[in-house]
């Protein structure tokens, strides 16, 4: 559709603690490059407009943020996590493990998006009240089921390490 | 589907980017959070020659108490920071108005400028490309052709911004620089009724800062949309005034989302502020307010829609404003 060329540059991108240099485009977005060029396929693409936060993953304060609106160049020299950095030493995270016990994942392909959602409440509130679970999941859809399994899980992670 | 092909730039000062923006050929499009640049560019609306990243300019971050015991607030803080910022508590309705726009996700990303700078939208312009090419362009693309309001001669996109109204309620004064100076004016001058030039900022100007006087004034802000977390609103309104001895003075009233242009309301104001906030100087505000905003459009909400809400919230905001009388 748009036909001028686009020079790709050297960015250094750090994800899930592993550090890449990387060729990439500027018509490439974080999403692009996590999926594309690092094979790290757990983040999907829905809608694409930052809209249903299926592509959310961390920012290096732990933050929620969507990576299909992001330029991929703007995050150059920054790291990121996404849905495989949360397990460790093959141990689910305690987030992860809650999904699990309390059914909180029906067809899956919101889960990742509603895990990373979910990890950065608990990121940025030691104890999240019911207004920061409603806020920080307000942004991500799942067209399945609903967010209240997903809500028990966040707070058994929370009761748990308080 | 990648974004459109453009040379990215992210300079490390303020004025490096200024001159870039003065002096750069082709189109530069300064982007901060990007959820309104990207996502207009995903739908090939944006298709910049220069994608000009201001995000972690140093000189937009930040907030300064201001000699007049207010604040100036950096056009490039992030919502999220903003809503949280200890020194934004004096200013409830701010933090509301901030709380108001998308999803946390996006407010972890949309900063203040940006919220304040949103490209106006139309459901036939806001559409993917493919859409678009049924009609063909419009006033957006520099075609004489509005495909939403077929005899209209400008563009009558809505404004999307939550903040803008609450803001203009709050006397805010925005502060625009370009490689050859800068220039401060009220938020309520900062917009046009012209949806594609719709603010009055210069192609080589940057919204830098946001002042606003010092608090103490009392505010209401409510926001009407179809889901609470990531819609766009049907309609805004921000009204702001100052309890002294059991009266309510300069009271000022805002809307916004309703049409091109946040608006202010002096004529309900006064009749309001006149009346005493009393159960029929209320009734007759609201009524006043329909001709004081002027022609609606039927934009992604019917006018006739638009009238009632627009009723109904200046009813709301001045009821909801009486009530916090100390």
């Amino acid at each position: 559709m748009n036909a001028r060329p686009a020079k790709r540059v050297v960015m250094t991108l750090t994800v899930n603690g592993d550090t890449h240099e990387l060729l990439v485009s500027p018509r490439q977005t974080l999403l692009d490059v996590i999926r594309g060029q690092l094979g790290l396929t757990g983040t999907k693409e829905g809608c694409a407009t930052g809209t249903c936060g299926v592509c959310t993953i961390n920012n290096a304060q732990g933050e929620a943020f969507l990576s299909c609106i992001t330029p991929a160049l703007e995050w150059d020299g920054q790291s990121v996590t996404t849905i495989e950095g949360l397990e460790g030493d093959g141990k689910l995270a305690p987030i992860q493990q809650a999904f699990v016990d309390y059914g909180a994942v029906q067809c899956g392909f919101c889960t990742p998006g509603v895990i990373m959602s979910a990890q950065g409440i608990l990121n940025t509130f030691p104890r999240p009240t019911e207004d920061d679970i409603n806020d920080g999941m307000a942004g991500v859809l799942c067209r399945c089921t609903g967010h209240i399994k997903v809500k028990e899980a966040i707070r058994e992670v929370a009761r748990k390490r308080s | 589907m990648h974004l459109p092909a453009h040379e990215f730039r992210k300079p490390d000062s303020l004025a490096e980017s200024l001159a870039m923006l003065q002096n750069h050929p082709g189109e530069v499009k300064p982007v901060a959070g990007g959820t309104d640049v990207v996502f207009n560019m995903r739908g090939r609306l944006f298709q910049p020659d220069v994608l000009l990243s201001i995000r972690e300019l140093p000189e937009l971050q930040g907030v300064d108490a201001t000699p007049g015991g207010g604040l100036r607030l950096g056009a490039g803080m992030r919502l999220t920071d903003l809503e949280r910022a200890p020194e934004s508590g004096a200013y409830p309705m701010l933090v509301q108005a901030c709380r108001a726009v998308a999803s946390r996700h996006v407010r972890n990303m949309a900063t203040l400028g940006g919220n304040l700078c949103l490209d106006t939208r139309c459901w036939y312009t806001n559409q993917t490309a493919e859409w678009r090419q049924a009609k063909g362009p419009c006033l957006k693309n520099g075609v004489q052709a509005c495909h939403a309001i077929q005899s209209s001669p400008v563009c009558v996109a809505l404004n999307a911004s939550d903040i803008a109204p609450a803001l203009i309620a709050l006397q805010a004064r925005v502060t625009l620089a370009s490689a050859t100076g800068r220039r401060v004016l009220p938020l309520a001058e900062f917009y046009t009724d012209d949806g594609v030039r719709h603010t009055v900022r210069r192609p080589d100007e940057l919204l830098v800062s946001v002042e606003l006087p010092a608090p103490g004034d009392a505010g209401v802000f409510i926001k009407e949309t179809a889901r609470k977390g990531n819609d766009f609103s049907y309609g805004v309104v921000a009204a702001a005034g100052r309890w002294q001895g059991g009266k309510l003075s300069g009271l000022r009233l805002a809307v916004g989302s309703l049409t091109t242009r946040p608006t202010m309301l002096p004529g309900p104001a006064r009749i309001a502020e006149a009346g005493g906030l009393s159960d029929a100087a209320i009734a007759e505000a609201s009524a006043a307010s329909r001709e004081s905003l002027g022609a609606l459009t039927n934009l992604y909400t019917p006018a006739a829609y638009k009238s009632v809400l627009l009723r109904t919230l200046v009813t709301r905001a001045l009821e909801g404003l009486r009530g916090t009388q100390p």
